[in-house]
């Protein structure tokens, strides 16, 4: 099994390669070209720093322990992360009471959670109050119903 | 400096600035107390709020908050063994102990007490000490302060720890990465942007703070949940506090390991990179040297030394920390880099023009450190038992509300639902990287500096008529990059010459 330090060191190296390769196509104007230091000079420094570093871990790594993983509850993130996206997709047309409130309840039950109340009092009021503060005391303003019920 | 202390106090003995610092001792607290969640993500969450403020109430709050989560941490390193940041684990060595042998309360006002004297010494060492480097600092030019930031980064990298130093220049290397994300401010150009013009701005270091430190901390609280026992374990040390007094003999055992370990503690967090994990492990190492050898056998069983030293140094540590920030205007940990973040989106630029510029920011920051350490003492040491109840929220509950609170604490500030979708992505790769044990500060610091470095070694470039020859030909930045390439390579030798020389030793003994 490949061990935690070479698994993130194979990581790492592909992210710089890609990161080195797209340096590659950062457009520099006619009168930089010939400069000591160019929009692109860091980006390809780091590159080549990063790849070094990853060859470093992966040839010499710290520990040969295999990532532990065992036991946990992949599906409960990945849920999670679902419904974060749904959130970044639903709070402006469902403005933000009903988004708020949908995406602390959907969390609580993929989290086990399933008294009612809890959920119901854990998630409105709170959502109400927040948007009372931010609006009313703190001055940012933000939509709090969907579009179908805005004028 | 008595005219600037006045400044201070007349900024920060305001009402409103007052209730900011009690705010944020308070907030702190709360956070600092849940695990998993650190000073970063406490920070971090209060930014969006504080974005309205003026400058020097919005620093006052996030000081407050600085030490609460501090505190916070340290309370549940006691109660349920579970640090919340890296600076209070020393604390659950002998802290642990101490509540499990039913003196919870007294272990929690030792902590409290410990972290006030470390951090009130700390705060009128910072008063001496930062005007004075700020003065001197004012002679630096674009090259020492590249060799600054490199000092920095190659700093946080060497004390990350034994089979660490290459991942956390990894980290740091690709906090400098994301940092080169959006338009290049010199030179007018678009890098890495993928062509979207969500990306056009860059990625801001609030979203990528939250991201990698209370998103991807909350998603991980998900991804290994606690036992039974566990969570037994820990209802029942915050149901049986026991008392909270100390006796006379206990504060004569206490008041040299507090004085001892202030000292160190400023100075080891003044270092760049070294932070209160550092300052609270020397402490305690210390502490167990100096002890003789029938306390330091109590050590790890309960010591009162072993617990007074960690927390006082971590506490003069985070005042220490403050002297790179607020003279040089570079961080010298994750939460200061936040901080700094937050200085330059309020449009204060910090460093040696900040004490001329602002000096009412520069020494409210100061003064209100001591009265955040008075509010914590007389504030939340009573409060204790009380605030300990967050510890009972079930963590059904409480990691929707961490995952909204870091989601719209971005959104607040773009209006964008990109950010959103780009916090899910950054969090995701948190996870992973802290599932292969990668550290994450250096990153953010890594992100923070970034920008600046480049800058600071273009115009240095410029004024050297692009000539590189600045490296070595200018005493002082030739001195800073020497000194940071001695931290750097000091840790590999080090362990190779050690081995050399008991060799040595050892042939010489077979030898005599």
């Amino acid at each position: 099994m490949v061990s935690r330090d070479r698994l993130g060191a194979l990581l790492m190296l592909a992210f710089s390669l890609g990161y080195g390769v797209l340096s590659f196509r950062i457009p520099l104007l006619a009168f930089q070209a010939e400069a000591a230091f160019t929009a692109r000079s860091m980006p390809q420094a780091l590159a080549l720093l990063g790849a070094v570093l990853s060859l470093i871990l992966l040839i010499k790594p710290g520990s040969t322990a295999g990532p532990q993983v065992a036991g946990f509850r992949w599906g409960g993130v990945a849920l999670l992360c679902v419904l974060m996206v749904l959130y970044g997709l639903s709070v402006r047309p469902a403005g933000f009471l009903i988004s708020t409130s949908l995406f602390l309840m959907g969390g609580f039950v993929v989290l086990g959670e399933r008294r009612i109340w809890l959920i119901l009092a854990a998630s409105v009021p709170m959502v109400v109050f927040f948007w009372v503060l931010m609006t009313q005391f703190l001055g940012v303003f933000i939509e709090p119903w969907p579009e179908f019920l805005r004028r | 400096m008595l005219d600037g202390i006045l400044i201070g106090l007349s900024t920060a003995i305001t009402p409103i600035n007052i209730l900011m610092v009690m705010a944020g001792c308070l907030v702190g607290t709360f956070i600092g107390m849940l695990p998993g969640l650190g000073p970063i993500s406490a920070i971090a969450l209060m930014i969006p709020i504080t974005y309205g403020f003026d400058p020097a109430s919005g620093m006052i709050l996030m000081a407050g908050v600085y030490y609460g989560a501090i505190f916070g941490g340290s309370t549940s390193s006691i109660l349920i063994n579970a640090p919340g940041v890296a600076g209070t684990v020393a604390t659950a060595f002998d802290g642990y102990p101490m509540a499990r042998a039913g003196h919870a309360g007294k272990a929690l006002a030792i902590a409290a007490y410990a972290s006030f004297s470390g951090g009130s010494i700390a705060a009128v060492f910072l008063l001496i000490a930062a005007p004075s480097l700020a003065v001197v600092s004012l002679a630096f030019q674009s090259t020492d302060y590249f060799a600054l930031m490199v000092l920095g980064l190659t700093a946080v990298a060497a004390f990350a720890g034994k089979g660490q130093i290459v991942k956390a220049l990894m980290m740091t290397v690709l906090g400098l990465m994301i940092s080169t994300v959006g338009t290049d401010q010199t030179q007018g150009v678009q890098r890495f942007t993928l062509g979207t013009m969500d990306l056009i701005d860059g990625v801001s270091f609030l979203l990528l703070a939250m991201a990698t430190f209370a998103l991807s901390e909350a998603l991980m609280a998900v991804l290994k949940p606690k036992s039974a026992a566990d969570i037994a374990r820990e209802r029942d040390a915050q149901s049986n506090l026991g008392s909270m007094k100390l006796s006379k003999a206990e504060v004569r055992e206490m008041a040299p390991v507090v004085g001892r370990s202030s000292v160190l503690g400023f100075f080891i967090g003044v270092l760049p990179g070294a932070g209160a994990t550092i300052a609270s492990f020397l402490a305690y190492g210390m502490e167990q040297r100096l002890a003789g050898p029938k306390k330091a056998a109590e050590f790890g069983k309960g010591s009162i030394r072993g617990l007074a030293a960690p927390e006082t140094a971590n506490n003069a540590a985070c005042s220490g920390s403050f002297v790179p920030l607020l003279t040089l205007g570079i961080p010298g940990s994750g939460t200061t880099a936040i901080m700094l973040g937050a200085l330059l989106s309020y449009g204060v630029q910090p460093g040696p023009r900040l004490f001329l510029d602002n000096p009412e920011v520069f020494w409210s920051v100061i003064v209100s450190m001591y009265i955040g350490n008075v509010v914590l003492l007389i504030l939340n040491l009573p409060l204790i038992p009380y605030i300990a109840r967050i510890l009972a929220l079930p963590p059904t509950v409480l990691i929707p509300m961490i995952l909204f609170f870091s989601l719209i604490g971005v959104y607040f500030v773009s209006f964008n639902t990109f950010d959103i979708h780009l916090m899910v992505i950054f969090a995701v790769a948190a996870v992973v990287l802290r599932l292969l044990e990668f550290p994450m500060a250096p990153m953010l610091l890594g992100f923070i500096l970034g920008g600046m470095m480049e800058e600071n070694l273009r115009r240095a470039l410029i004024i050297n008529n692009d000539s590189w020859s600045f490296l070595w030909e200018r005493p002082l930045t030739f001195a800073i990059l020497s000194i940071a390439a001695l931290i750097l390579v000091a840790p590999m030798i080090a362990p190779r010459i050690a081995r050399v020389l008991a060799r040595r030793r050892e042939a010489a003994g077979e030898g005599g």
